[in-house]
């Protein structure tokens, strides 16, 4: 290791040299300073529609308030592709749910259905609804993390200890239309919006 | 090219000697290949072991890559297309699986003996730290390798990454997008892309700078290494998981056994950034800065007891996590969360109680070493005599071996046939494991026909490396010419010695060439100045020029001296070794010719 001198600053003038270095210095950080924005190249974000979707279920069909079991689940993918491969993607897969009698769900309208992503916020498992009476909730297979359906808060497990805004499931917003078919509303995909899939979302 | 023929010599040999002579303009001058003639303990090349497995990585997946697909949905079909329908599919597969295990686990190994061997004090700094960073990214590497199977297990590794990423403060969630893309899709390809290409790459350039520039090439031990590989392979095939499925919840699993330390840590269900990051993170900082802190003089691990006790320490450290991590309670009524949560208060006592006894455990040892190594010195060396073979069993084994290989060739190929692939793999590693043992039958008939040549005496630890090197030896000598070699007594342990006598050594020879010195090649000699070699001095903390000299004129080293691991320095200086290893042994006047 050799001393380094420490710069003079013999009477607040500096040397040309040390200037020249400066200009030097400045001209390679102007040079590549570009560079730090192609930084963008990596990230792959979500593409957001402006328009609401179909909440299409398994069977192809859309979903609709009149038909649709009460304290029922099904996975939905969105934003739903055309190509399948990307449609398996788990990061793609929502449950939606109708909330049980007690929670509101024998509404006919939005606010008996939630639809949450399904990507346990612990260790990105894929939770699900269980409806059997006691239970009634979203449970993590892997380390039991458990979620409250009305608001997708994990209240028990690993995914419960988190800080926010890991602990809220991101959720998407709901509209019904006359016929009674469910939408889903363009998405904010920001943490104090609707979310970021296997991150969370903060608690309004 | 400075290449005369030989009439000896036929044209293809003078065809390589020319091809090799051409090296002298290339930037491999400045390495030193030596393949030692005699069994040497492997503990000093392990890092060439890790090389070459990582060359055998390198080719496998190579191979691999012509029919893995790096797609969501495909990506496991296409594994196990690989695995059971793709001729020779199941041997690379499996090659490629047990030979990752094979580097993580030597580079683990040669890390802890660089560490107890202190061979980092001898201005091997920069080695170390590239060595821990190496060690980091290979583990890396495996890791990315077994994710992109994408069976659940390499699922769920995946989402513990990526959360771990995202739990880094403030820059967590950005590197998680740039690294991980949004979503499977992005990761098995984005994975892939690192584990092929990124990774490697970088695990090249920092092993051009990692490596010393002497390096041991043993022919035995490298293919019993291969060897190795393919037999677990055969025994333990590697098998391909359950098909991620996201609508299907994934069982227990729990990941290759370098992580399972980890896991162990993150099961505890403590905060996931001070468990799956900032532990982690802290012992790799520890190593990165052991050379720095450990301000020893000297180097064996007896003399530097609170050192060796950190390194015991980690070690059982490591050794219960990575079991903690493994364990998962066999009660199936508990819920699965209660069967995998391990009380953090328990597993940090645990660990706590661990730095005590791993202290007091290493300081027993030290005394029982120290011990030992004094009672050794009162009683004299007793001379070993090495199994002598005579020439005519050497001939018969050999051809023996011969014959046994033919019938394993046979019995593979059958094997395969039948469709036993792990068992043809398994006799394709007994194969390699045979060629080694008839390389090292080979050098040493070698020896034995060539020994008043090369091979100094009958005492098995002494050894002599044919260096393929292109020069003569520059010795300290050169530096620091106020020593008179003369006034040196000969001492056990006087590396110094060795040091001034380095020009005896024989000129380097190759193969079918037998001359010995008077090969025009390898006697071209480079420029006197030549200094490649001269910095291959002692460590300057413990031992200075001026201390040299003064040294001396005395047999009588300071212990510093004695205490220096000759056999460990760096700069590999092996044939060195090979002469340090002569004097050692208390042959004291042989001078190696
Ligand atoms: C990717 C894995 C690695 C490879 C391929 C590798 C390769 C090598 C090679 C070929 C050598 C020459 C001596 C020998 O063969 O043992 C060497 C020396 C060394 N390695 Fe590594 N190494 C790796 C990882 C590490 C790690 C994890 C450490 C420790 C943190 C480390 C520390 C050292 C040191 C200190 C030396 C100098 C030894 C000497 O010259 O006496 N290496 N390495
Ligand atoms: S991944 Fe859901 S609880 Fe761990």
């Amino acid at each position: 290791m050799s001393q380094r001198q420490p710069p003079k600053v013999d009477g607040g003038k500096i040397s040309r040299r040390d200037f020249l270095k400066l200009l030097a210095a400045a001209g390679t950080v102007m040079t590549f300073t570009p560079f730090v924005e192609w930084g963008k190249f990596l990230p792959n974000p979500r593409e957001s529609n402006e328009e609401r979707s179909k909440v299409v279920l398994p069977d192809g069909s859309q979903a609709n308030v009149n038909t649709f079991k009460v304290n029922h689940a099904e996975a939905v993918v969105y934003p739903l592709s055309e190509d399948p491969v990307l449609n398996e993607e788990a990061f793609r897969t929502w449950q939606f749910i109708r909330l049980p009698p007690e929670l509101g769900g024998e509404k006919n309208d939005a606010t008996a259905f939630r639809m949450y992503s399904m990507v346990c916020l612990h260790l990105w498992c894929l939770w699900k609804y269980w409806p059997e009476d006691g239970r009634k909730r979203g449970e993590c297979p892997c380390h039991g993390s458990m979620y409250d359906p009305l608001t997708g808060e994990a209240f028990a497990g690993p995914a419960s200890l988190q800080a926010p805004p890991s602990n809220v499931l991101p959720s998407l917003d709901l509209e019904v239309d006359d016929e009674g078919n469910i939408w889903i509303k363009p998405p904010n995909w920001s943490p104090s919006g609707n979310g970021v899939v296997g991150y969370g979302r903060f608690l309004a | 090219m400075g290449v005369s023929s030989l009439s000896r010599d036929n044209s293809l040999v003078r065809l390589f000697k020319w091809i090799y002579a051409g090296f002298d303009r290339t930037i491999f001058m400045g390495l030193k290949f030596t393949i030692p003639t005699k069994f040497v303990s492997p503990l000093g090349f392990l890092g060439m072991l890790t090389f070459v497995v990582f060359i055998i990585l390198g080719i496998t997946g190579a191979f691999l890559m012509l029919w893995y697909e790096p797609i969501l949905d495909r990506a496991w079909d296409s594994v196990e297309k690989i695995n059971d329908t793709i001729p020779y599919g199941f041997h690379m597969r499996n090659i490629h699986y047990h030979a990752s295990n094979a580097m993580v686990m030597l580079a683990i190994l040669h890390m802890y003996y660089q560490f107890f061997s202190g061979r980092y004090k001898i201005r091997n700094e920069m080695l170390w730290v590239t060595g821990v960073l190496l060690g980091v990214l290979t583990i890396l590497e495996a890791f990315t390798g077994y994710d992109i199977i994408f069976s659940e297990r390499a699922e769920l590794a995946i989402s513990i990454a990526a959360s771990l990423t995202n739990s880094i403060p403030i820059l967590g969630p950005d590197m998680m997008n740039a690294f991980f893309g949004s979503g499977f899709h992005d990761f098995v390809l984005r994975f892939y892309a690192f584990h092929v290409f990124f990774l490697p790459i970088v695990l090249l350039g920092l092993m051009v700078v990692h490596f010393p520039r002497f390096l041991v090439f043993d022919v035995p031990m490298v293919m019993a290494v291969a060897g190795a590989i393919m037999l677990t392979g055969g025994v333990f095939p590697i098998d391909l998981g359950l098909k991620f499925d996201p609508n299907v919840p994934p069982g227990i699993t729990v990941p290759e056994w370098y992580l399972t330390g980890l896991y162990a840590f993150l099961r505890s269900a403590f905060d996931k950034f001070t468990t799956g990051v900032a532990w982690p993170g802290l012992f790799i900082f520890t190593l990165l800065i052991m050379p720095f802190i450990d301000k020893y003089k000297k180097f064996s691990w007896k003399d530097r007891p609170i050192i060796s006790a950190l390194g015991i320490t980690s070690i059982a450290q490591i050794i219960v996590t990575t079991y903690w991590g493994f364990y998962i309670d066999p009660d199936r009524t508990k819920s699965l969360l209660e069967r995998l949560m391990i009380d953090p208060i328990f597993l940090y006592t645990v660990m706590v109680l661990l730095v005590p006894l791993s202290f007091g455990f290493t300081y027993l040892m030290i005394k029982i070493a120290k011990n030992a190594e004094a009672n050794a010195k009162k009683q004299k060396p007793s001379e070993k005599n090495p199994i002598q073979l005579p020439a005519k069993w050497l001939y018969i084994l050999f051809v023996a071996l011969i014959g046994f290989q033919v019938y394993l060739n046979i019995a593979a190929y059958y094997a395969v046939l039948d469709g036993m692939k792990n068992y043809s793999l398994f006799l394709i590693g007994i194969l390699m494991l045979v060629f080694a043992g008839m390389f090292h039958l080979y050098r040493y008939g070698r020896g034995l026909s060539k020994s008043n040549v090369e091979i100094v005496t009958t005492n098995k630890r002494k050894f002599i490396f044919p260096s393929i090197g292109g020069s003569k030896r520059k010795s300290l000598e050169d530096r620091s010419t106020s020593m008179d070699p003369s006034k040196i007594g000969p001492t056990e342990d006087n590396p110094l010695l060795s040091s001034t006598e380095k020009k005896d050594i024989p000129v380097p020879e190759i193969g079918t060439h037998k001359g010995g010195k008077s090969s025009p090649m390898y006697s071209k000699d480079t420029s006197p100045t030549d200094t490649r070699n001269a910095d291959i001095d002692l460590p300057e903390n413990s031992v200075s020029k001026t201390k040299i000299n003064k040294q001396s004129q005395t047999s009588n080293l300071d212990q510093n001296v004695r205490s220096f691991p000759y056999d460990k320095l760096n700069d590999g200086q092996k044939r060195d070794d090979a002469f340090v290893e002569t004097t050692r042994d208390g042959d004291k006047s042989t001078p190696v010719r």
